[in-house]
């Protein structure tokens, strides 16, 4: 087998062709309105806002920073200018049932209107009633009524005085009432003296009196009806002159609400209120009682007037109270007091007709808030409860408003786990949200993406109110998005991360006191941004430049090689050679993983280590027994391994440990390995290679150091400046491995030898030196076993130990 | 038949000035005591209160047959004399506490005569031109219908001095004093000088309403307006038209004052329903001879 060649410049890096950008600055491109290579995206969003079926809301999934808001509100508020402005909503006062305030339409614009209008018609019978019943006319007529009233029931009384007088009776007025007494010249006779009065004059005098005692008693009785008679009379009176009033403005609304049945019908019941309530005008000095006025007061709950095309909301704090409304109280006297003129739209409100953005994230961590979203969703109309109710705490009458008929787009926006949960756990998910717009991560990289990636950056640019970008800092741009991307093939479409680039390049820029970012600004931005970082990386650099952790770049040892590994932190990450060792003695066909036995390891670790475990049975035991016992350890490693990527580098060391030969100290490997050796790609290639260059760098010197990686992860390579000037040196070598022999040659200089039809490997090659070594363990392990059978086997000295 | 309360430490003097005040425990003399024992104060003058026994009363419970309607529930009940003196007593001694107490805290001579037969014609008999009567507007009988009593009537159209019909407070209390006068009457300095004392009393402003007819009006006008700066005293003078009494009424309650002040000359007097005006405007009233 050859050795693979190392990589040169070319492979390691993708550069930007200076001839795919047709342009000076980036002042001169044209805006890119929608952005490229989001088509998946594009076509799901065109496809729900149109589709008018039920349950066709959206989830837009993508990674957060990807810039999902920006896009779909763009997307939306294009899309939702050539629809028609819905309709404005009000609550009234409803006269038949307080508790439940109605709802009316309004053509939009015209709630403000109305909302006008009746504030006017409030004012004017603030002053126009109280003016009427001061009028002379209303005055006279009340007097003539009281006058006529006060008569009639006088009267009752003075006829019967009057009555009593001719038939010379007297009527006195007693401490509590009344009493009858004969008389004689105005005066009452003496008792004495009315006793000598004949029987016949006694009983005449007597039955009179028990006459007048009874008319009495019925016009006394009779006083009461008579008031009320009055009140009935001053109260129809009262509403006589208040229809009188109102009949001009009321005609004039009444005229001009015509187009609208509902909103005549509401002011008839004004009229009939108003009317009703009369009395309660009638004091011109401190005015009707306010909370009368309120009743006709219009709560203007959805205000479309100044909406362009149908409305785009998006609600940032979407709890349950922002989405369907709140009915708010106000302190009174120790008291919480509401009507309806406290109702409070929500954003479901705002957003019927329309469609509303919301963050999956946020409405599902609000109590009550998406159970709120689905019921309105689901049922149509927007029903306002307050979340106390909602929880069953309390039980206080409050009011119920007439719910409003609610058409709307709800588009949600999270990632996609959240996506994949809700649909997974909950039943009504994907009945409501039926259509999915997956953003992309990547974009292809390919001869036709520069020019409208250059645009993308160029709108970008604009957006952010930055300088323009020279030619040179867009391909510089470019070439970090696809090493952001990790793939020479693709570019990122991560919207923040490019942004805030820029940005920070601006900040360069204008520091340097220029008026174009170029690529100097660009890669000053990915330098600083990389230093601010890099704090835990360079202390783990140290350990290693110390020697408190152990790495070696030079030389040749048994047993031991350099694996590469990557760490995040944050939103950085960063690649760290790790010694990995191994150990081998006869025993049974065990390949012991340290790590997983100390519980550090990951099952995709643990995995891995099988798989290498059947592949140095199957490679070099043939059809007889693996007489093995190994061991395999990642060195100075406390924080648990996980990933396969470390199987090649495993491999390796643990042949060199059967085979006694030593591997080259100067070399890292990373790679994946299957069962028959062939070596497989492995993720953060950039980071490692980058990781292990630094550690050679600063610990000894660059001369003859390499690493061998899978040759499938050729074209994910996007190396920085240095490493590449390395090995444009031949001080930095990476060797493209596709066979786990590639890598033997690599490391020990020897040849990895082909196995013959018997399974033999040719005498001299590194295979062979494995196989004869497993073979002399396997003779070993059989001695044992026979001595043990012999019963005088040496207790205690086994592969147990 | 009358009965002096002895002791009487106060000599009935025709003429030296006093208030007599007419008590017959119902709740409007009561107010209307209050309202006397404040003019006494002022006036510096003695108060006297009149309690009189309705002989027509006493008498007509001595009947076997009588019975007292209730004056608001209508419900008929026996009436015998020895529960009605027993009444009258307790009024009595009601009337007497109450008139201690209204002069106690204003260090003013009180003295209370009980008599007994008719109201006007006690009071006739104790009055001088000097007095000013005070009086509940109606007695007893003002539950059912605020009306004039037939003793407040009797007393405005035969006591020959000043009488002031009290009246029960409204609920929106008016403002100032109106002096009501003809232009053609003789006693016009009279109501006048009880106006301007009313005013300050009360500290309140004073208007003057002339019932005008034909060109005399300004004349009287300037005559009042003379006698007013000979007082000492500023005043509104308006002129109105001699209108019917219920028009007169309708006048005075826009104006709405807190009391009023005519002259029993005054013609509005002479016309039928002059009580019903008074009855109407229901505000203390002075009514001058």
């Amino acid at each position: 087998m050859t050795v693979p060649a190392p990589l040169n410049i070319d492979q390691v890096y993708h550069r930007c062709p200076p001839d795919k950008l047709d342009f000076e600055t980036t002042e001169t491109l044209e805006d890119l309105e929608l952005p490229c290579g989001q088509e998946r995206v594009l076509r799901a969003l065109e496809f729900g806002a149109s589709m008018q079926a039920k349950g066709f809301n959206l989830f837009v999934l993508g990674p957060s920073g990807a810039g999902k808001h920006e896009l779909v509100e763009r997307f939306l508020g294009k899309h939702a200018g050539e629809k028609e402005v819905p309709p404005d909503w009000c609550h009234v006062y409803n006269f038949k049932n307080a508790d439940r305030p109605k709802a009316l339409r309004f053509p939009a614009g015209q709630g403000r209107d109305f909302r006008k209008d009746m504030n006017d018609f409030t004012d004017e019978l603030r002053t126009a009633i109280p003016a009427t019943f001061e009028s002379e006319e209303y005055q006279s007529r009340i007097q003539e009524l009281q006058e006529e009233m006060a008569k009639r029931q006088h009267q009752g009384l003075f006829d019967i005085q009057e009555e009593a007088n001719r038939n010379n009776i007297a009527m006195i007025t007693t401490p509590a009432g009344f009493t009858f007494a004969p008389m004689r010249d105005g005066e009452v006779i003496d008792p004495e003296e009315y006793k000598k009065f004949s029987d016949e004059e006694k009983q005449l005098v007597e039955s009179k009196v028990e006459e007048l005692q009874k008319k009495l008693q019925q016009t006394i009785q009779q006083i009461p009806r008579l008031r009320k008679e009055v009140r009935e009379r001053v109260h129809a009176l009262n509403e006589e002159m208040v229809q009188i009033t109102l009949g001009g403005p009321m005609g004039e609304l009444r005229e001009k609400w015509s187009h609208l049945p509902e909103v005549v019908a509401h002011l008839d019941a004004v009229r009939e209120d108003v009317v009703e309530h009369a009395e309660a005008f009638q004091d011109g000095e401190s005015g009707p009682p306010a909370g009368l006025l309120v009743r006709y007061k219009v709560n203007l709950l959805v205000d479309n007037a100044e909406t362009k095309g149908a409305p785009v909301i998006y609600e940032d704090l979407p709890n349950h109270q922002h989405l369907t409304g709140q009915i708010e109280h106000r302190a009174r006297q120790g008291t919480l007091y509401t009507d309806f003129t406290l109702i409070k739209g929500g954003a479901m409100h705002r957003a019927s007709g329309g469609y509303l953005i919301l963050d999956a994230r946020r409405i599902l961590t609000q109590p009550m808030a998406w159970e709120s979203l689905k019921r309105i969703l689901f049922s149509g109309e927007i029903r306002i409860e307050s979340l106390e109710r909602l929880y069953g705490l309390v039980s206080t009458t409050s009011l119920q408003p007439e719910p409003i008929p609610v058409s709307v787009k709800v588009v949600i926006l999270g990632d996609r786990m959240l996506y994949y949960l809700l649909s997974h756990y909950d039943p009504d998910f994907l009945d409501l949200f039926k259509v999915e717009a997956d953003f992309e991560d990547d974009l292809e990289r390919d001869d036709g993406c520069y020019a409208l990636y250059a645009r993308m950056i160029a709108s970008m640019a604009r957006a952010l109110k930055t300088r323009p970008l020279t030619r040179d800092g867009v391909a510089r741009l470019i070439e970090h998005a696809s090493r952001l991307a990790s793939d020479q093939r693709k570019l990122t479409a991560h919207d923040r991360v490019l942004r805030d680039l820029l940005s920070e390049a601006d900040h360069w820029a204008g520091q340097g006191g220029v008026e174009l970012i170029t690529d100097d600004h660009i890669q000053q931005a990915i330098d600083e941004r990389e230093y601010r970082a890099s704090r835990v990386r360079e202390r783990s650099m140290e350990q290693i430049t110390r020697g408190i952790v152990k790495i070696a770049t030079s030389g040749e040892e048994v047993g031991q090689v350099n694996g590469l590994s990557v760490l995040r932190l944050g939103a950085s990450m960063f690649g760290q050679p790790t010694r990995i060792t191994a150990t081998a003695r006869p025993g049974k066909g065990q390949v012991v993983d340290i790590e997983r036995e100390a519980k550090l390891g990951g099952p995709i670790h643990s995995k891995a280590v099988m798989i290498l475990s059947r592949f140095l049975a199957s490679r070099y035991a043939g059809e007889g027994e693996l007489s093995l016992s190994a061991s395999l350890a990642f060195e100075q490693s406390y924080g648990g391994v996980e990933g396969d990527s470390a199987s090649v580098a495993e491999t390796c060391v643990l042949l060199s440990a059967i085979a006694g030969v030593p591997l080259k100290q100067t070399f890292a490997v990373t790679g994946s390995m299957n069962q028959h050796g062939e070596v497989q790609a492995v993720g953060g290639v950039n980071e490692k290679i980058e990781g292990f260059f630094n550690v050679c760098r600063d610990s000894g010197g660059l001369g003859s150091q390499g690493v061998l990686l899978p040759e499938s992860n050729v074209e994910h390579l996007m190396l920085r400046k240095e490493v590449r000037d390395a090995m444009g040196e031949g001080s930095f070598t990476i060797y493209p491995i596709s066979d786990i022999n590639e890598a033997i040659e690599l490391l020990t200089g020897m040849e990895a030898g082909i196995a013959d039809e018997n399974g033999d490997y040719p005498e001299g090659s590194f295979n062979r030196k494995v196989q004869d070594r497993l073979t002399a363990f396997a003779e070993v392990g059989k001695k044992r076993d026979e001595d043990k059978d012999n019963g005088n086997g040496e207790g205690g000295k086994n592969d147990e130990d | 038949m009358t009965k002096t309360d002895q002791p009487d430490p106060v000599p009935v003097e025709s003429g030296s000035g006093r208030v007599l005040v007419l008590l017959d425990g119902s709740r409007l003399s009561l107010a209307a005591l209050e309202a006397a024992a404040d003019i006494a104060a002022l006036r510096g003058h003695e108060i006297l209160g009149v309690f009189v026994e309705e002989v027509n009363l006493l008498r007509s419970s001595g009947f076997d047959f009588a019975r007292e309607i209730g004056a608001s529930s209508g419900a008929s009940r026996p009436l015998d004399s020895a529960m009605l003196e027993m009444r009258m007593r307790a009024l009595a001694e009601q009337a007497r506490r109450s008139l201690q107490r209204a002069v106690a805290s204003r260090g003013l001579r009180q003295a209370l005569k009980l008599c007994r037969g008719s109201v006007v014609q006690e009071v006739l008999s104790l009055v001088g031109p000097e007095d000013l009567v005070v009086m509940g507007r109606a007695g007893w009988s003002a539950a059912p219908g605020s009306r004039l009593g037939s003793s407040a009537r009797g007393l405005i159209r035969q006591a020959p001095g000043d009488v002031l019909l009290w009246a029960e407070l409204q609920h929106r209390p008016g403002y100032g004093v109106v002096v009501l006068l003809n232009d053609d009457q003789g006693a016009n300095h009279r109501a006048l000088a009880v106006g301007i004392e009313q005013a300050r009393r009360r500290r309140q402003p004073l208007t003057v309403l002339v019932r005008s007819q034909g060109e005399g009006g300004q004349e009287v006008v300037r005559a009042i307006e003379e006698q007013l700066r000979a007082r000492g005293a500023g005043a509104r003078v308006k002129l109105i038209p001699r209108a019917s009494a219920a028009e007169v009424a309708r006048m005075l309650r826009r104006e709405g004052p807190a009391e009023l002040v005519v002259s029993r000359q005054c013609s509005v007097f002479d016309e039928q329903g002059a009580d019903q005006l008074l009855v109407d405007l229901n505000l203390p009233v002075t009514v001058t001879p």
